[in-house]
């Protein structure tokens, strides 16, 4: 299979504080990889070095064999990767039309007209139609990260990144939102999501990373980091999440 | 009442003259003060070390000195260092231009890291570049952040002119003391005053208030 990402030797620091210690890990084209673990493990940093929002120390990133944090024109490349954030980022200046079709309009890759079609096909694929003229500041949670995922979509980009895309929710709006990212998982687009929705790492994800204290524990598909995991360390954090669910 | 009134009309021209003569005090140096404003917060959020420090220089210097000591020092101080005559109405212009400036580049620099910084994570993840997001994402939601402190300045400026009485410009301050030093009516003459400036600051409150509520209702509408 076509290697999509490639993370070799990354180290990330800030200031003195090394997050990220020696990661190295690949993402296959049409894999959906979820990384868990512990909050301060480093989960969410990774996933922004994939895109460049986070400058990295040492190692090499590269996606579509692109090295990331060499490459001449980021902001094209940016394009092909669409990112999902935990605070949803809405841009509250413009309408949930407007903030699906700014960057496609902008970049030159729909006139007015193509792009506004877009939001209307991407709008009715989030079940959300019915709000393309309003602010997002009168939207629910669930509601505004469904228009989040649109509005990366709408760039056609071959890789989707989510940083705890549920996180920030009401506990009965995480469905909706995981609702759309399995159906977009199986309409076979790339995802790396990070996440603390164990069910959902462990039904739609292809393969499952452990993280703790900036490094990768151990990785392996879903059935068997969760049934059997090697590690004492991934023994502890899965028993500590898992079993308030189990009573 | 009548006596009142009477006397008003009397000044009326005189105090008129000072007025726009405090307007345009006020005026200019806003305008000038927006524009050096602008640069000003540019370098503070430039990232290059020698621009912000010079920043951070201004800003001290100008907001820990008074703008009467201000003035009085441009006016005399620096004019007989040089050895020449301000112009009165140019040297107020330059010491409100360079009051203003710092308090409104702290305004500008205020109101674009008031963005949350989602926004231009959101905008530069979708490729969008460095000016794209500053134009089309930042700075039109730092401005709804910015307009009722950048009105405050204004009012704060106008109502500075008045201090610039001391190196003789002749606005509305200055023309009432010289009618007072004529007729000994300052109860009458200082209220004749007072009552223009509080027109002026009100309406400017007001319109500040309108600006305000319309991009409140902009907002979710």
């Amino acid at each position: 299979m076509e290697k999509v990402i490639e993370v070799k030797n990354l180290h990330k620091s800030y200031d003195s504080l090394e997050v990220l210690k020696d990661i190295s890990f690949d993402v296959t084209k049409g894999e959906v990889v979820c990384i868990i673990g512990p909050s301060g493990s480093g989960k969410s940093t990774l996933l922004r070095c994939l895109n460049r929002l986070e400058e990295i120390q040492a190692g090499d990133i590269e996606v579509f064999g692109t090295n990331i944090n060499k490459v001449k024109n980021l902001n094209k490349f940016r394009e092909n990767i669409g990112m999902v954030f935990q605070l949803f980022n809405l841009f509250s200046n413009y309408t949930v039309a407007k903030n699906i079709m700014l960057a496609p309009t902008q970049l030159g890759l729909m006139n007015k007209e193509e792009a506004d079609a877009k939001a209307d096909e991407l709008l009715a694929q989030v079940g959300l139609a019915d709000k393309k003229n309003v602010y997002p500041d009168t939207l629910s949670g669930g509601q505004k990260q469904r228009i989040a995922i649109a509005r990366a979509l709408a760039m056609n980009p071959k890789i989707m990144l989510f940083d705890e895309p549920t996180s920030a929710l009401d506990p009965e709006m995480v469905g909706e939102v995981l609702k759309v990212m399995r159906s977009l998982a199986d309409s076979g687009m790339t995802m790396v999501v990070v996440t603390h929705e164990m069910n959902f790492a462990r039904e739609v994800a292809n393969r499952v990373i452990f993280m703790a204290d900036g490094y990768i524990v151990e990785e392996d598909n879903p059935e068997k980091l969760f049934t059997a995991p090697a590690h004492k360390r991934t023994q502890a954090f899965l028993s500590s999440v898992l079993k308030p669910l189990d009573s | 009442m009548n006596d009142y009134f009477n006397l008003l009309i009397q000044c009326l021209p005189s105090l008129l003259d000072g007025l726009k003569t405090t307007i345009i005090m006020a005026g200019a140096s806003l305008i000038l003060a927006f524009i050096l404003g602008l640069i000003l917060a540019i370098f503070a959020l430039s990232k290059i070390k020698v621009l912000e420090a010079f920043y951070t220089f201004y800003v001290y210097i100008v907001r820990g000195i008074p703008v009467m000591i201000f003035g009085l020092f441009l006016f005399f101080g620096v004019g007989a260092l040089l050895n020449i005559k301000f112009n009165p109405l140019l040297a107020s212009i330059i010491t409100l231009t360079i009051n203003a400036s710092a308090y409104l580049a702290e305004i500008f620099r205020g109101g674009i890291k008031a963005v949350d910084i989602g926004q231009v994570e959101a905008a530069r993840s979708l490729g969008l570049g460095y000016f794209r997001t500053m134009a089309l994402v930042v700075i039109p939601q730092a401005v709804k952040i910015m307009i009722p402190p950048i009105i405050n300045q204004f009012i704060t400026t106008l109502k500075d002119t008045s201090i610039l009485s001391v190196i003789s410009v002749r606005e509305l301050t200055m023309n009432s003391q010289i009618i007072i030093a004529r007729n000994y009516r300052p109860f009458e003459v200082y209220s004749y005053a007072a009552a223009m400036y509080l027109i002026l600051i009100v309406a400017l409150s007001l319109f500040a208030k309108y600006v305000e509520r319309r991009l409140q209702h902009g907002k979710s509408h």
